[in-house]
């Protein structure tokens, strides 16, 4: 067991009263998500790859039906979690946050303008990248130019639903991707509305931890086109996904109310 | 309540993928990609990330069957095993050991393979041992070893990523090997030329450079042009012609014959589009080939090999960082199913079976005698059944009755056998044929190693249990060689099965588990010390020199003619996989292809009076399937393409078994057909 391994234990089992912890750690010379039991040694834990663990958790969380699980979230993993207890597909009094500050790095990776957790239990604090490059050249071009980028971006996806399946904020029981009207079946790569229907779907709940990037087998640069999507939608409803209250605009009424819980959704 | 993530390799095509699979009490749940892998870095395809979906179908084989009466009934694992020694017993006894035939599987991993081989060899006494790598990469073997001296992938994938030149031919790499085009993805965004030759317009053409169509079956044609106008600008490779290889002058005679013109009037490639290839590819520092079945399934699929060979060598682009042959395999093991002797020609490590000093070693090594003669291939030993030659047959995981050409002549073939066997996860369309079924574990069930296309130990993790009474085959097959009273079947693991394996294979001679559990290591890796090896040929040829094979254009088997005036080629699609027992048994994959269906141009399907989505029925010389036409432009006119995944409208119906003569591979990818309505 590790120093990380010992103070997260610590944190999670002796301090906060966890009977599982979800961390990523060590085995056979690669790095594992792994929920760890209490009691249990944590072995060598590793906080320096961006695993996906809210999404990791929400495969496993209905096969888990009893006890509190500790995660290590990072601030976006934080808002995921906020998206998905609102609506209430988790348990707020069964999880425990350990606050994960983002290395400088990594926040430059993310172009990450919102980096510290609520409360930071391990790593220290780093300033916010206020720019994604691309975005920004993006912005300067005409939008024929920018169509043409995205097209070819485009032409590299093999539909392997990676942007989906390891989204945190991806929770429809029926995905609107896999509706033949907008995504035949066979063809690849899929047509423009595959991304621009993900692409408005998620704006409101879209916290930009970047995974569909990372996770993306053709590289597209999915991050920027969430940012601009994200940019949007604060401009038009001044909306930011993440929030512990706050409900998405989109799930009103057209008289503006909110929808009751469960009502919907997505 | 346990929650475990295990790493595991992809049981899909050949890339070695790794991921993790999380389980839940015994459970799998799902998939998650491994980031730290060096291969797939934290990136799958859509058959990855559903592969956990098929391990607990209801249709898992879960006990073994015996044939009673005309009906497959549930059975001891005692009375199967015992009925199938003492059937193959009383055959050998009769007819001899040669009358039986195995079938290794390039699903099954390296320790299965090298007991099935064992058991072929050291148990029944024969050399028919085989697989389908017959059917896919046998050309690549039999071609880049009398070329070479080793018939596997020059460079590892992760090298794509660097390349300034990849030429693709014969391979829809974004469909069949998704993760290998992703790395192709990185060489281009840094600006490499892509360069696909293929007679459909694949996902990977519409980024290409310069996207170029033959006339299947045309391959040498512009190969042998691209070599001509090589030689003719100058921009060969004198160094490496001279210091590297030996036949040149033979070569430059054959590819002189070559001009731009004549290929064009072969391949439909315009001249200048070829003359442009061969200078880009030429020039290129980093220049990486990269090919499949489109090279492979041809009756003359061990000379276009050579022709590419032929090709690297000439332009020296071998032997470097980056530079390189490489055939893309296509299933999760047939790389190690080959190097751990599933080969009626090759011992494990590629050691032949007819050199005495090297049946002598076996022979020391196993402690029985064995034959000294080469054994039959697939595809000639499935002639040999109709002829009665052939009396029985024990298959791990073989789907023949799907995979193979012209399945109505193998239907007959092997309702002549005496005995079949057959080993499979799921009822087959073959195991229902078959006197015996032994329920198998599937990869999430069982410990061993796969070797990548990039000749990469994988370790393979048992996650869960298997369903029932369902076993690992290297249990198996450990459980036949003891009852057939041969020594050597006494593992009590797969790690124990590799280390004898190392012993005797000096490719692997280095390779144990306790090293592959953290390390990638790729053979040749001959000792305890060495890290293995990134690219092929740097410095020396395993032979000495490289050997140029000139090689002349053929005409496929078959032509069109007026009663079949198209080409058939068939192939894969991204969402199934193979015979589809596993991928049609996933929702999310039979969503994306649910159904088979035939690629025809839109100037045909005008011409037929076919539209898209019609019923059509389509016929070759041997037989004719009925299906949905999908009009397209991604196909050149003349040609049609049939996925072979379904055995609603089986592509292999139709397809040609004319062999190449080396290989002894079917001509998969050409047959002469017709479509009508209806």
């Amino acid at each position: 067991m590790n120093e990380l391994g010992k103070k997260l234990a610590r944190i999670a089992f002796d301090e906060r009263g966890a009977d599982y912890l979800l961390a990523m750690r060590e085995e056979h010379g690669n790095v594992a998500p792994s929920m760890i039991r209490k009691g249990e040694d944590a072995g060598d834990v590793r906080v320096d790859l961006p695993y996906q663990l809210v999404n990791i958790l929400s495969n496993i969380y209905p096969w888990v039906p009893k006890g509190r699980i500790a995660v290590v979230c990072r601030r976006c993993d934080e808002k995921a979690l906020n998206e998905i207890i609102k609506r209430n597909l988790m348990d707020r009094d069964r999880l425990i946050l350990i606050g994960l500050a983002c290395t400088r790095e990594q926040v430059a990776l993310c172009r990450c303008s919102d980096p510290v957790p609520s409360k930071v239990d391990i790593g220290e604090a780093n300033a916010p990248v206020r720019e994604d490059p691309l975005m920004v050249k993006l912005d300067s071009m005409s939008q024929q130019d920018r169509l043409k980028f995205w097209t070819s971006e485009f032409r590299k996806c093999n539909k392997c639903f990676g942007c989906t399946l390891n989204c945190p904020v991806c929770f429809c029981d029926d995905c609107v991707l896999e509706e033949h009207t907008f995504t035949p079946e066979l063809g690849i790569p899929p047509s423009f509305a595959f991304h621009l229907v993900r692409s408005m779907h998620m704006s409101d709940k879209c916290i930009e931890c970047g995974e569909c990037e990372r996770s993306c087998a053709g590289g597209i640069p999915l991050l920027t086109l969430r940012k601009m999507a994200n940019r949007d939608m604060k401009r038009m409803f001044g909306y930011e996904a993440g929030d512990k209250e706050k409900v998405s605009p989109l799930l009103t009424t057209l008289e503006g109310k909110l929808l009751e819980d469960g009502e919907h959704v997505c | 309540m346990s929650v475990n993530h295990v790493l595991t390799t992809c049981p899909y095509c050949g890339t070695g993928c790794q991921f993790f699979l999380q389980v839940v009490d015994d459970r799998l749940v799902g998939v998650v990609p491994c980031k730290t892998d060096e291969i797939s870095q934290g990136r799958l395809c859509i058959k990855g990330y559903h592969a956990h979906a098929f391990v607990h179908h209801p249709d898992r084989l879960k006990t073994p069957l015996v044939r009673k009466d005309g009906q497959l009934v549930r059975a001891s694992w005692h009375e199967a095993l015992g009925r199938i020694v003492s059937e193959v017993k009383e055959i050998v006894a009769h007819h001899g050991p040669d009358s039986v035939l195995v079938l290794a599987s390039a699903k099954c991993t390296n320790e299965e393979n090298y007991l099935i081989q064992k058991l072929a060899r050291a148990a029944i006494g024969t050399n028919n041992v085989d697989h389908c790598a017959r059917l896919c990469h046998a050309s690549t073997v039999s071609g880049l070893i009398l070329s070479f001296g080793s018939g596997a992938m020059t460079n590892t994938t992760p090298e794509f990523d660097n390349a300034d030149c990849i030429l693709v031919t014969g391979s829809n790499t974004m469909e069949a090997h998704p993760i290998i085009a992703s790395h192709m993805f990185k060489a281009h965004a840094k600006g490499a030329k892509v360069i696909v030759v293929d007679p459909r317009e694949t996902p990977l053409s519409r980024m290409a450079y310069r996207s170029l169509h033959q006339k299947p079956g045309t391959d040498i044609a512009w190969i042998n042009g691209m070599m001509k106008v090589i030689i003719d600008e100058d921009l060969y490779d004198r160094d490496f012609v001279k210091n590297r290889t030996t036949g040149f002058e033979a070569l430059k005679k054959v590819v002189d014959g070559y001009t731009p013109d004549r290929v064009e009037q072969i391949t439909g490639i315009a001249g200048k589009d070829l003359i442009d290839i061969a200078r880009t590819y030429a020039k290129s520092e980093k220049a990486m080939i990269a090919y499949a079945m489109g090279v492979t399934q041809h009756s003359n699929g061990t000379n276009i090999v050579r022709a590419l060979a032929n090709l690297t060598m000439l332009t020296g682009h071998l032997g470097k960082e980056s530079v390189g042959l490489n055939a893309l395999r296509g299933q999760c093991n047939v790389q190690g199913s080959c190097d751990s002797g599933g080969l009626p020609d090759f011992f494990p490590g590629y050691q032949k079976v007819d050199d005495p000093e090297t049946v002598k070693k076996f022979e020391k090594a196993w402690g029985v005698k064995l034959p000294h003669e080469k054994g039959l291939t697939l595809t000639w030993a499935v002639q040999q059944a109709a002829e009665g030659k052939i009396k029985a047959i024990v298959a791990f995981g073989e789907n023949v009755m799907l995979s193979d050409p012209d399945i109505t002549h193998l239907e007959k073939a092997l309702k002549k056998l005496e005995f079949l066997a057959i080993v499979d996860i799921f009822p087959s369309e073959t195991a229902l044929l078959a006197d015996v079924v032994l329920p198998a574990a599937c990869y999430a069930e069982k410990d061993g190693t796969f070797t990548s296309t990039d000749r990469a130990l994988r370790p393979v993790r048992k996650a869960v249990d298997p369903p029932g009474e369902a076993m690992p085959d290297w249990k198996i097959a450990c459980e036949l060689g003891r009852r057939f009273g041969v020594p050597g079947f006494e593992f009590k693991s797969p790690s124990e099965i590799m280390d004898e394996m190392a012993g005797l294979a000096p490719i692997y001679g280095g390779i144990d588990y306790e090293r592959i559990d953290r390390q990638v290591i790729r053979w040749p890796c001959p000792s305890k010390d060495s890290p293995g090896a990134k690219f092929l040929h740097a410095g020396s040829f395993k032979m000495g020199r490289g050997v140029f094979a000139p090689v002349e254009h053929t005409d496929p088997q078959e032509v069109p003619s007026p009663e079949f005036p198209m080409i058939l080629t068939t192939g894969r699609n991204l969402f199934q996989y193979h015979t589809g027992t596993m991928t049609r048994r996933s929702s999310k994959l039979e969503r994306e292809a649910p159904e088979p269906y035939v690629e025809l141009n839109s100037k045909d399907a005008k011409a037929f009076g076919v539209v898209d989505g019609e019923r059509v029925r389509v016929s070759s010389r041997r037989g004719s399937v009925s299906l949905a036409a999908r009009v397209t432009d991604n196909i050149i006119p003349g040609t049609m393409f049939i996925p072979f995944h379904y055995a609603e409208a089986p592509a292999n119906r139709l397809t040609n078994p004319a062999l190449d003569p080396i290989a002894h591979i079917p001509e998969l990818k050409v047959c002469a057909a017709r479509i009508e309505k209806g």
